[in-house]
C-alpha cells in the first residue's frame, strides 16, 4: 500500500482520484444513506423487542408487535437493510479505488439495482410483520423476495469484478480486493444455495434447519467478514501512511478463512437431528478459525503499531480500529459457541443473539461507520459538521455494542445453567423466565442508547449528502493539535 | 491472466468443496428418506416409524407467529445437555422419569418441510409436547391470554388468533372459560379462529420420541412405556 509521494503527480493523481469519485457518486451515497435509514429502523425495533420480550403486554395485544415477528424484523433489517446494502457501498467505492477504475457504464443499472433492493427489503419486512414470515433464520422474508434481492446484489457485483479483472496484475498484491471480489463471489452462490434448498426443493426437514445455519454462519464468515475485513486492510495503511505490516500474514488469513469458512454452521444444533459429523466438523472449523482471525488481528496491530495516537483524532481509523478489534472478539465468542463443552451450555440461549450483533453490528457495522466516515466527504465535496456527532455516534455504539454482548454473554451461561440445574428438572420454566428478565431489560437499555447515536448519525449523513457539510480544506479531526501529525496522504 | 484464472479457481475449490459435502450430497442423499415398519418380533410395537405426520396448517401459523424465536422442538443427548431427564418432555409425565427421553435423529421430521428447531429456548422444548399437553381449552387459554395461567409467564398473547363476539344464548362449547381477571366484556364470549384451532392440532401433533426401530433403547423404553398404560 505505498501512496505516491509528493510531486508533480501529485495533481494529475489527485484529478484521477476525483474523476473515480465522482463517477461512483450518487450509487454510493445513495447506499449508504438507505443503509443508514434501516439501521435506525433496525435499532428501534430492538428496542422494541427487547422490552416484548421481557413485558409481552407492552403497546398491547397487536399482533403485528408481538415478539415473534418484531425479533426476525430486526435482525433482518439489520443484515439486508443496513448490512449488506451499506457493505455494497464502501465495496464499489474500495473496490473503483483500490483498482484505479472509473465506473464506465451502467451507473443506472446501480440506481435501479439500488432502489429495487430496497423496495424488496421494505416489502420483505413488512410482510413478516404481517405475519407472512417463514421463520427460517435470516431468511424471514416471503420467498418471492429473493430473487430480486440476488439480481440487485448481482447489478453492483458485476462492475466490480469487471474493476477487479481489469487491474488484476500477477506480481501485483491487494488484499483489500480480494476480500471485496471475494465477498462479491461468495455472497450470491450462498444466498442461491440456501435459497434453492429451503424454498424449491421439496421439504428437506431438519437437514432444512442445519443449511438455515450454515446460511446465517457463511453469510457471517464469508461475507461480512470479508468486506469489513478487506475495508479495514485499505483504510488502515491509508490513514497511518504504513504498509501493511506482512503480506504472507495477509494471504494466509485470506486463504485460511476461504477453506474454512464454508464448513461451518450446522454446529448451531450440535446434539440435533443431523448426521454427527455435520456438527462435528462445523465445531471444529469454528474453533480452527481462531487461526486466520489472529493472523488477521495481529497484522492490523502490527500496521498500527507506534500509530496510536492517530486513533484519537482521526474518525475513520478509530472506528475502523475498533471495528478490527471487535473481529478477534466474535471469533473467540464463535470458538466459544462453536465447540461442544461450551457450545452445549450456550446453545438455544442469548449468547447466540449476541454472536450475530457482535458480529454484524460490533465487527461489521464499525468498520464500515469508519469507510463511510472517509467515504462522504470525498463524494459530496464537503466535511463533516460536528465533531461532537462523530464522537457521540462512537462513543453510544462501542459502549452500546459492548453492554449488548456482554450481558448477551452472561444471559447465556446463565440460560444455560439454569437448563441443565437438577433443581429445575422438575419445575415449569419459572425461575428460567425471571432469571432472564434483567439481562433483557439491559438490552433493551443498550439499543435505547444506540438508536440515539444513530438517529444522529443518519441527520449527519442526509446534512453532508444534502452538499451541507462544512467548507473546508481539513478534514473533521477529532483532536486538532494531532492534525499536523496525519500525513498528506491520509486526506487523499 | 492465467494468476487470475488461478485465483478464481481457488475460490471455487475451496469453497465448493464444504458446500458439496455438507449442502448438496446430504440434500440429495435426503430425498431417499423413508419411513421404516417396526418390526413385531424385536421391536415390539407394530406399525411405522415415524407414525403420524404433523399438522402442517398449524405448523404455517407456529412459523408465522414467530414460535421459534423462543420454543425449541430439538431433545439433545444425555451426553451434551440434560434434556433429556426434564419433566414432562417426553411421553414419561413423571417427575424422575425412569429413562432419559431419547434424542432426536433425522427421521424424526420426515415429512415436514422444515424443521423448526428453534432459536432459542426462553419457553420450555416442545418436542414432545403432545405428550404432556392439557385440554385444549387450557391450550387455547395460554395462547389467549398466557398470563392468566402463570403470571411470571413471557409468553406473548396471540388475541388476535381469536374472535371476540356477542353471546347469543347459551355459551358456545368452543367459547374460552377465562378467569374473571381476563374476561372479556359482560355478554361477549371468545371463540378460536380455525387458525387457532390449527395451531392447537399442531401442538398436540408434536410427539417425536417414538422407538427407533432396531434401536435397544428404544426396545427397553417401549414395553416399559406400554405397561404404563
Amino acid at each position: 500500500m505505498q501512496t505516491t509521494p509528493a510531486s508533480t503527480d501529485t495533481l494529475a493523481d489527485n484529478l484521477r482520484r476525483a474523476a473515480i469519485d465522482k463517477s461512483v457518486k450518487g450509487p454510493v451515497l445513495f447506499l449508504f444513506l438507505n443503509g443508514a435509514f434501516w439501521l435506525m429502523a433496525s435499532t428501534i425495533l430492538g428496542v422494541l423487542a427487547a422490552i416484548k420480550q421481557f413485558a409481552p403486554d407492552f403497546l398491547g395485544a397487536c399482533s403485528v408487535l408481538q415478539y415473534g415477528r418484531l425479533q426476525p424484523t430486526h435482525l433482518n433489517a439489520l443484515v439486508y437493510g443496513w448490512g449488506v446494502q451499506a457493505g455494497l457501498g464502501a465495496m464499489l467505492w474500495i473496490m473503483a479505488r483500490r483498482s484505479g477504475q472509473e465506473l464506465r457504464t451502467g451507473k443506472s443499472v446501480l440506481y435501479v439495482a439500488a432502489i429495487f433492493w430496497n423496495i424488496a427489503v421494505t416489502i420483505g419486512l413488512v410482510a413478516i410483520l404481517l405475519g407472512k414470515s417463514t421463520s427460517m433464520q435470516w431468511l424471514e422474508m416471503p420467498s418471492f423476495i429473493w430473487p430480486v434481492l440476488l439480481i440487485s446484489f448481482l447489478a453492483f457485483a458485476w462492475p466490480m469484478v469487471f474493476m477487479f479483472g481489469r487491474a488484476f496484475r500477477p506480481e501485483g498484491f491487494m488484499v483489500s480486493t480480494w476480500y471485496i471480489i471475494g465477498a462479491c463471489f461468495w455472497f450470491p452462490w450462498i444466498f442461491v444455495t440456501a435459497n434453492v434448498a429451503l424454498h424449491c426443493l421439496p421439504g428437506l426437514g431438519a437437514l432444512g434447519a442445519g443449511i438455515n445455519a450454515w446460511y446465517v454462519h457463511t453469510m457471517i464468515l464469508l461475507f461480512f467478514a470479508p468486506v469489513a475485513i478487506g475495508a479495514a486492510y485499505y483504510f488502515i495503511p491509508k490513514i497511518t501512511g504504513q504498509p501493511i505490516a506482512s503480506s504472507q500474514l495477509s494471504q494466509i488469513g485470506f486463504w485460511l478463512l476461504a477453506v474454512l469458512g464454508g464448513w461451518t454452521g450446522m454446529q448451531h444444533y450440535m446434539g440435533g437431528p443431523l448426521p454427527a459429523w455435520m456438527p462435528a466438523i462445523g465445531a471444529a472449523t469454528g474453533v480452527l478459525l481462531l487461526i486466520p482471525v489472529g493472523v488477521v488481528g495481529l497484522n492490523h496491530h502490527l500496521t498500527t503499531l507506534g500509530k496510536h495516537s492517530m486513533v484519537a483524532s482521526s474518525p475513520t481509523l478509530r472506528f475502523v480500529f475498533f471495528g478490527a478489534l471487535f473481529y478477534p472478539v466474535s471469533g473467540a465468542i464463535l470458538a466459544l459457541i462453536s465447540n461442544f463443552s461450551t457450545g452445549a451450555a450456550l446453545q438455544f440461549t442469548q449468547a447466540w443473539y449476541g454472536f450475530q450483533i457482535v458480529a454484524v453490528y460490533g465487527f461489521f457495522s464499525m468498520t464500515i461507520f469508519g469507510a463511510i466516515y472517509y467515504i462522504v466527504p470525498r463524494l459530496t465535496g464537503c466535511e463533516w459538521l460536528s465533531v461532537r456527532l462523530i464522537r457521540n455516534h462512537f462513543w453510544f455504539s462501542v459502549y452500546g455494542i459492548g453492554a449488548i454482548v456482554v450481558t448477551s454473554l452472561v444471559a447465556g451461561a446463565q440460560q444455560g445453567g439454569d437448563l441443565n440445574s437438577p433443581e429445575m428438572w422438575d419445575q415449569d420454566f419459572m425461575q428460567l423466565a425471571l432469571n432472564l428478565r434483567p439481562y433483557i431489560i439491559a438490552r433493551a437499555i443498550a439499543w435505547g442508547l444506540i438508536t440515539w447515536s444513530n438517529v444522529w448519525f443518519l441527520i449527519h449523513l442526509m446534512l453532508m449528502v444534502a452538499g451541507l457539510g462544512r467548507r473546508s480544506s481539513a478534514p473533521t479531526l477529532l483532536e486538532h493539535d494531532h492534525e499536523e501529525a496525519l500525513p498528506h496522504a491520509a486526506h487523499a | 491472466m492465467s494468476q487470475f484464472r488461478t485465483f478464481i479457481l481457488a475460490l471455487i475449490a475451496s469453497f465448493g468443496l464444504p458446500w458439496l459435502c455438507l449442502i448438496v450430497i446430504p440434500a440429495v442423499k435426503y430425498q431417499a428418506l423413508t419411513q421404516i415398519a417396526y418390526d413385531k418380533d424385536r421391536d415390539g410395537v407394530e406399525g411405522l416409524y415415524p407414525p403420524a405426520p404433523i399438522n402442517r396448517q398449524g405448523q404455517l401459523v407456529y412459523a408465522r407467529e414467530g414460535c421459534v424465536q423462543c420454543h425449541t422442538q430439538m431433545i439433545r443427548p444425555t451426553q451434551l445437555a440434560l434434556d433429556g431427564w426434564r419433566k414432562g418432555w417426553g411421553q414419561d409425565q413423571e417427575g424422575r422419569p425412569a429413562a432419559a427421553i431419547r434424542s432426536n435423529n433425522l427421521r424424526d421430521y420426515l415429512g415436514e418441510p422444515f424443521a423448526f428447531l428453534g432459536v432459542q429456548r426462553n419457553g420450555p422444548d416442545l418436542t414432545n409436547y403432545g405428550w404432556r399437553a392439557p385440554e385444549r381449552s387450557k391450550i387455547h387459554q395460554m395462547l389467549f391470554a398466557p398470563r392468566s395461567l402463570h403470571d411470571w409467564s413471557n409468553m406473548p398473547s396471540f388475541a388476535h388468533l381469536y374472535t371476540e363476539r356477542l353471546a347469543q344464548g347459551q355459551p358456545a362449547d368452543k367459547a374460552l372459560k377465562l378467569p374473571k381477571k381476563f374476561a372479556v366484556k359482560e355478554g361477549y364470549e371468545v371463540i378460536p379462529t380455525p387458525e387457532a384451532e390449527a395451531l392447537v392440532d399442531y401442538l398436540l401433533s408434536l410427539k417425536k420420541d417414538y422407538p427407533v426401530p432396531g434401536e435397544s433403547a428404544a426396545v427397553a423404553a417401549a414395553p416399559a412405556a406400554a405397561a404404563k398404560k
